[in-house]
């Protein structure tokens, strides 16, 4: 499959649809999350400097935290999301689709010990290039995904207009053709409207303008509108 | 049916389900807010969700718009996340897993531990012993810099000081264990992931760093104040370390013989076992830390209370990784 859709059947008999992410947009929540990560422990250098020698210990604590502890606990706790993972609209789940485990997402962080040879990713790099879910190392050991969040574009309603009847017996592939034509009809330019009606033109036996609007009747008729 | 009376007929089921999850769906329950009006209360959830995955399985068998589909996906995920969400964990499972799954866990991967600690005790009393017999071996694995700091840090001359450091206070180098012994351990364990590669590379070389540095102060006569400092800490230390490997290692034998699995199913299995296995090095790491930076240390301390807790410990570590957790009743 050319898709990044990864199906995964629930336990009620539903495929459900998952859009796992590249290598890309995970790798710029990476950067995000690195830059906030970097501020923090800069400004608890400045806030442990004035304890001394304790500070110092305290700041070695916390840059353990910080490395190590932050991505499980932004991962369970957040629903999935660091905060370099909100801002790029992505999610750790479960390869089931199920919000991620704590086993899992201890798992997936440490592995990036393996992710990062050789340098910069090297492994998690090549690894989400092959894998076709994106997947570095961590997450296959894990059994993780990295989904996009935020929708794909968004269906618009199928324009209300007079309804028509098509005059022949469509299949439900063409009925279900002649739906989404309708429904994706807003996000194109009207001369592209006309062009992809114009190749209906002995459906609807009209052309340009017209041949659009008999197009969305029937699409409305299928619909069921009256 | 077609669409329009199908939705008619359904959308206020999907309405609810929608106000449900957006007024009760959160996972923490003081993020829920109050049952509104027209919310359903929890106990309808689970059968209102499933009907909508019924309306979904419709839609789709039926070839309704994208539109429609679209939004019942949207839906259905997000109840899918809710009704699946994993149990909080509660603190009897915490005591639980360190009095029983631990141990059993440890002695359940015996085949890798032993493994392991073959890979780390051989070279480490191999290098203790082959210094005693030719002392100068040690500038062949330290430069000058390095024996010089070691042997700064357990002069018996200023033994008056804080055993085993330069300087710093105890939560400074508390802070310092902590990042370096975790983070050994951590990796210890991920890049057993290379099939075993890295595991046996890391045990071997702390091994024989720690078994040179060892035997180095022993030869010469710097061993009191040494084994003064480590005989404290050493057995939560260097077990953990051992059980480190040995997780990493299995995640390598999985790898590398996944017997009647895939092998990625053998490797998400052996990452479940390792992330276990790591959950307790974790805490055995962080009490050697305790130990390290707080008990070891001390410089007054006569030797036959150094000694005799270090032994304890040498006991009783191992005798809970042996006997914790038998002939309790399994937990499912």
């Amino acid at each position: 499959m050319l898709d990044t859709l990864t199906e995964v059947e629930t336990p009620e008999g539903i495929a459900l649809r998952l859009r796992s992410a590249g290598v890309l947009p995970r790798a710029a929540a990476w950067a995000v999350d690195f830059a906030v990560r970097l501020a923090v422990v800069w400004v608890l250098s400045i806030l442990f400097a004035v304890l001394g020698e304790a500070g110092l210990g305290l700041y070695l604590i916390s840059l353990f935290a910080v490395f190590w502890l932050y991505p499980v606990l932004f991962e369970v706790l957040r629903d999935g999301q660091t905060i370099g993972k909100k801002a790029m609209g992505l999610r750790v789940v479960n390869g089931n689709g199920t919000p991620v485990t704590w086993i899992a997402s201890i798992v997936r962080n440490l592995m990036r010990t393996v992710d990062m040879m050789p340098m910069l990713y090297g492994f998690g790099f090549v690894a989400g290039l092959i894998d076709p879910r994106g997947r570095r190392l961590g997450d296959m050991v894990a059994g993780t995904l990295v989904i996009h969040v935020e929708k794909s574009q968004r269906h618009t309603s199928a324009p209300e207009v007079p309804v028509v009847h098509p005059p022949v017996l469509l299949d439900p592939d063409e009925r279900a053709a002649i739906v989404a034509y309708a429904e994706r009809a807003q996000q194109l330019t009207p001369e592209r409207q006309q062009e992809l009606a114009g190749i209906l033109h002995r459906l609807t036996g009209s052309q340009c303008a017209a041949a659009v609007q008999r197009l969305f009747g029937m699409a409305s008729a299928l619909l069921g509108r009256r | 049916m077609k669409q329009d009376e199908f939705i008619k007929r359904h959308q206020p089921e999907w309405h609810s389900l929608a106000a449900w999850l957006d007024a009760r769906g959160r996972p923490k329950a003081r993020e829920r807010r109050l049952d509104a009006a027209g919310v359903p209360s929890d106990l309808e959830f689970p059968p209102l969700y499933r009907r909508v995955c019924q309306h979904l399985a419709l839609a789709e068998r039926r070839g309704y718009s994208n539109l429609l589909v679209e939004m019942l996906q949207d839906l259905v995920h997000r109840g899918h996340l809710v009704l699946y969400r994993p149990p909080p964990p509660r603190w009897l499972t915490i005591v639980k897993f360190f009095s029983v799954d631990f141990p059993r866990l440890v002695r359940s991967q015996r085949r890798a531990m032993t493994v392991s600690a073959l890979l780390f005790f051989v070279p480490l009393l191999l290098m203790i012993g082959l210094l005693q017999w030719r002392p100068e071996l040690a500038h062949a694995l330290f430069d000058v810099a390095d024996l010089s700091k070691f042997e700064s840090m357990y002069d018996p001359a200023n033994s008056e000081m804080r055993l085993g450091r330069e300087s710093g206070s105890d939560l400074q180098m508390f802070g310092y264990y902590i990042l370096n012994n975790v983070s050994i351990g951590f990796r210890t364990f991920a890049s057993g992931l290379l099939f075993c590669v890295g595991s046996i590379i890391v045990l071997v070389s702390n091994g024989v760093i720690i078994g040179g540095v060892a035997g180095h102060l022993t030869a010469i006569g710097y061993g009191e104040p040494f084994w003064r400092f480590v005989v404290g800490h050493s057995a939560p230390e260097l077990l953990a370390i051992v059980i480190a490997g040995g997780a990493g290692l299995q995640i390598g034998f999985a790898l590398i013989a996944p017997g009647r699995r895939t092998r990625g199913r053998a490797l998400v299995e052996s990452g479940i076992i390792g992330a276990r296995l790591i959950l307790g090095v974790f805490a055995m790491l962080v009490f050697a830390a305790f130990v390290e930076a707080f008990w070891s240390s001390i410089g007054w301390m006569p030797n036959p209370v150094k000694y005799t807790v270090g032994g304890a410990l040498w006991l009783l570590i191992p005798a809970w990784l042996w006997r914790g957790g038998r002939g309790q009743p399994d937990a499912a």
